[in-house]
Formats: C-alpha cells, structure tokens, sequence
C-alpha cells in the first residue's frame, strides 16, 4: 500500500516537474520574443486580418547606444504615421500639428509583445508547442491560454532563430480565430536602417502636458468588475463626446483595456458588433444606453453592461 | 565423244567463258567432267604445279560425307513464352543488358515511391485546408452584428430603420475611437496621476 502511493506520488511529481518545465520553457520563449522586438534593428511588414478586412504596416525599429525609435507607417491610404522615439509616441498627422503622448510602446502594436513579463504571467499560462515551417522559415509555436475564462488565447509563432514574432493569432473562449497579425516580410540588420537615423535626428514637438486627467463626477456606478480588471483611475477626458456623455469608466486588466461609456437613451435595440478582437456592445433600456468596447468575450461585456447602476 | 567437245572443255580448263548449253551438258555428264579435270591436270603438270592443294578424290570426299550427313527438321514447335525466355536467359549474361536492367530496378522504385507518396498524402490533404478552428470570422465593413435585432421591423419603418441604424453606426464609431484614444494616452494620464502624488520630477528628453 505504501509502495503503490510511493510510486503513485513519484508519477504524479515527475508529471507535475514535467508540466512545470514546460510552463519554464514557454516563459523562456516569450522572454525571447519580447527581447527581439525591443533590441533588434528590423524592417519588416505586417498584415492585420480582421475577417475579411486587410490591414497592412510596415514597421521598423532600431536601437543605438541609449536610444530606441520605432516607426510605424500604414501602407492603406487611410492612416496615420507613428513614430516612437524612447518613451514618447508621435502620431503625425497630415493637416494638423503631430499629436504626441507619452508611452513606452506604440498601443497599434500587439501590446502582448511589450507589457511586463509578470503582468501576463498573472493572466496566461504559456506553453511551447510544435515548430513548423513559415514563410520559409522555421516557426516555433507558443500558446498564451487565459487562466480565467472571457479573456482572449494567443497563439505566437517565433521565428526559431531569432525569436522574432513571425504570426500572432488571437482566439475566442473556444478556440475561435478573431484576429490574425502575421508578417510578411521580415529583415534583421546589424545597423541602423537609414531612414530611421534620419528620424532620429529630426526635430519634433514635445508633448502637451496639460492634458491632465479630467475627473468624471460619475451618477452611475459599476458593481461589477470582470476578473483581473481593475478600473483605471482618472481616466482622460474625452471632449468630443463630452455632451452626450454621462459617465464613463476606463478598465484595464495590464493587457486588455475595456471602456464603458453610459450616454442618454436612442431607443435602438441590445446588438453586439465585432471589430477583429474587439467586442462592441450596445445594451438600451428606456434611460441609459451603455456601451462596452474592448477585447472582452460578449458575454463579459454584456454583464458588465448590466452592471451598469 | 567429239572434238568440238573437247575445243570448249579446253578453253574452259584455259579460263575461257562457258556457254549455257556447255555448262549444262558439263553438269550433266561424268565424262565431261573427267575429261575437264584431266586438262586442269594437264595444265597443272605444265605449269610446274607438282603439288595439287587438295587430293584428287575431295570432291567425292565431300559428297560421300554429305550423304552421310542425318537431316536436320527446323519446326515452331517452342512456345513464343519460351522463346522469350531463352532470349532472356541469353540476353542476361549479355553485357549490354546489365545496366538496363538495373534502371529498371531503379525506375520501379521511384514509381512506388512516387505512388506510395501520393496514397500517403491523400489522407493529409484535410490538414491543408483551413481548419475552422484557425478561421478569421467573415466580418464586412466595420463590424457586423452578431446579434440580431429582436424587435421584428416592419416594412413602412424600414428605410427610417436603416437610417437610424447608420446614425448608430456613426455614433459606435465615434466612441470606439474614443476606446482606442483612451488607451493611446492611457500610460501618460497614469504617469501624470503618478507625478502629482510623487510631487513634479524632471522632464524626460
């Protein structure tokens, strides 16, 4: 009896060692990957699949002693350059002055790439699975499951010598593909590349620094919080729905930010729509109509509609 | 026997032409040719050509032999299969056809292998077509609803209907760039919240 339990124990430790190794090794790759979207000099181009809508970027990053820029330039007509410089984010506009605001990444990138190891490690378990062949190259797959239930898979493939991330797919409650970021091209050099040196060196505006967070003195209250969400607090203000706008809560997970905006009653009918990843819910009753907009399942975002007070 | 005779058989001894008619009557009698072969011999001892090269009687010599001679009957009887076979046994230790039997062998195996892959992918082709599982949902234009309006629209109010349902879209579209706003200046409104707690600090480069 003593014997069997032994040897009962010993399975299940070596199983538990075994999943716990593989839990390090997926780590291990993610740490690779966010090594090389940070400290790599690349030129490489991207596409954005949301159904059947096609998003295609160019994206270039470089680094020298002490100072990083990343450039991001849509190939669609309708888009707007942003450039990264350290921690400040140009977005430049064609008919007005740049916009700038303080980040440490570009938020048009996946956000997986560049939020805090132990941020994610709170909400994924990550695991290293089969390699395969993409784009010629030789592709390692790491999957990012939710540890709780509402919050969206990813699925990363890596570029097996460099860890650069080759496709990142991001999937449903079950297992459905909502969005697909995929390279499709992609050049690492040991220099500069020279337009960004030319960026580098370019005057621009300094960021406007009175945008202060307005407080929105809120009639409303939210009595409930999805899993791992906490709201932000002071969120910024929003002066072109500032009319229409009764209330308004910023919620952030470390990954995922979800809005709630509560606005005066149209009387149109509860629909849901869905913009590649991101869940747009419209709940109506008789007064309030309350919209939910994030990366979240429709069902999280109904009930945080209802939780609307 | 005449002496005409005797004329032609001369001449022809000395290499003249023969007639027809005198080459059929020389045939057809043993004396001409006795008589032939005794002005050869003639010619022979003339010519000092002591030693003949064969024995007188060769000719004999040779027709008794053929008399001796069993008949030999060719027939068909061998089968066609056969005969390929003892074709085949004869060309096989010929050294040309080696090589070529060794392509075949070769040939033979690629086709197995050509075949043999195809039969193996067969089966593997469902994993080339997209699984639905790796499919991106088909959304048109902005977004689509993927719940539907519960409340039934009758006909008169359709086209108000679609206006309002444009007029919404416009509005959705207005607070979903006011989301990705929010999420642009997010880190910056965190950092200002954190600068008036932690009191005014140095501007960044």
């Amino acid at each position: 009896m003593m014997r069997t339990s032994g040897v009962c124990s010993a399975i299940v430790l070596m199983l538990l060692s075994a999943l716990a190794q593989a839990e390090q090794v997926g780590w291990q790759l993610f740490d690779k990957v966010q090594y090389a979207v940070k400290h790599y000099n690349f030129d490489t181009s991207f596409v954005v699949l949301k159904g059947s809508k096609v998003d295609t970027y160019r994206w270039l990053h470089g680094q020298t002693a002490g100072q990083e820029i990343e450039h991001l330039i849509p190939l669609d007509t309708s888009g707007v350059d942003i450039l990264r410089r350290d921690a400040l984010v140009y977005y430049l506009l064609t008919d007005r002055p740049a916009f700038v605001t303080r980040a440490s990444h570009i938020p048009e990138l996946p956000a997986l790439l560049f939020e805090d190891k132990d941020t994610i490690r709170q909400l994924y378990n990550a695991v290293a699975g089969s390699s395969s062949v993409m784009s010629g190259r030789s592709a390692q797959l790491l999957r990012l499951t939710a540890k709780q239930g509402g919050r969206y898979h990813y699925w990363l493939w890596l570029d097996a010598q460099t860890g650069f991330p080759l496709r990142i797919d991001t999937l449903s409650d079950n297992q459905n593909a909502l969005e697909r970021w995929l390279v499709t091209h992609m050049q690492i050099s040991p220099e500069l590349p020279e337009n960004l040196r030319a960026l580098m060196a370019a005057d621009l505006p300094q960021p406007a620094d009175n945008s202060v967070a307005a407080a929105f003195n809120s009639s409303h209250q939210l009595t409930w919080l999805p899993e791992g969400y906490q709201p932000v607090a002071e969120p910024a203000s929003i002066p072109q729905l500032e009319g229409s706008l009764l209330s308004y809560w910023l919620l952030s997970d470390g990954l995922h930010q979800v809005s709630v905006f509560v606005q005066n009653s149209q009387r149109l009918p509860t629909q849901a729509y869905r913009d590649g990843a991101t869940t747009i819910y419209v709940q109506t009753n008789a007064q309030l109509e309350v919209t939910v907009i994030g990366p979240v399942s429709i069902d999280t975002a109904r009930q945080l509609a209802a939780a609307v007070r | 026997m005449s002496l005409e005779n005797q004329d032609w058989l001369s001449a022809a001894s000395d290499n003249q032409p023969l007639s027809k008619a005198q080459l059929d009557s020389l045939l057809s009698s043993a004396q001409l040719q006795q008589t032939l072969e005794r002005y050869q011999m003639l010619g022979a001892v003339l010519r000092h050509e002591t030693q003949s090269p064969l024995p007188a009687s060769f000719a004999d010599d040779v027709a008794a032999a053929l008399q001796n001679e069993p008949t030999y009957q060719l027939t068909n009887s061998q089968s066609w299969f056969s005969r390929i076979k003892n074709g085949v046994a004869q060309a096989a230790n010929g050294r040309w056809l080696q090589p070529v039997a060794q392509g075949a062998v070769a040939a033979g195996v690629a086709l197995i292998a050509v075949l043999g892959v195809q039969q193996y992918q067969q089966p593997g082709e469902e994993m080339l077509t997209p699984q639905p599982m790796l499919q991106t949902q088909p959304i048109a234009g902005f977004a689509t609803p993927v719940s539907l309006s519960q409340t039934t629209v009758s006909d008169r109010f359709a086209e108000q209907e679609q206006q309002a349902m444009l007029e919404q879209q416009k509005r959705l579209q207005a607070l979903l760039n006011a989301h990705r706003q929010q999420v642009r200046v997010m880190e910056q409104a965190q950092q200002a919240k954190q600068q008036n707690n932690d009191g005014p600090k140095p501007n960044e480069p």
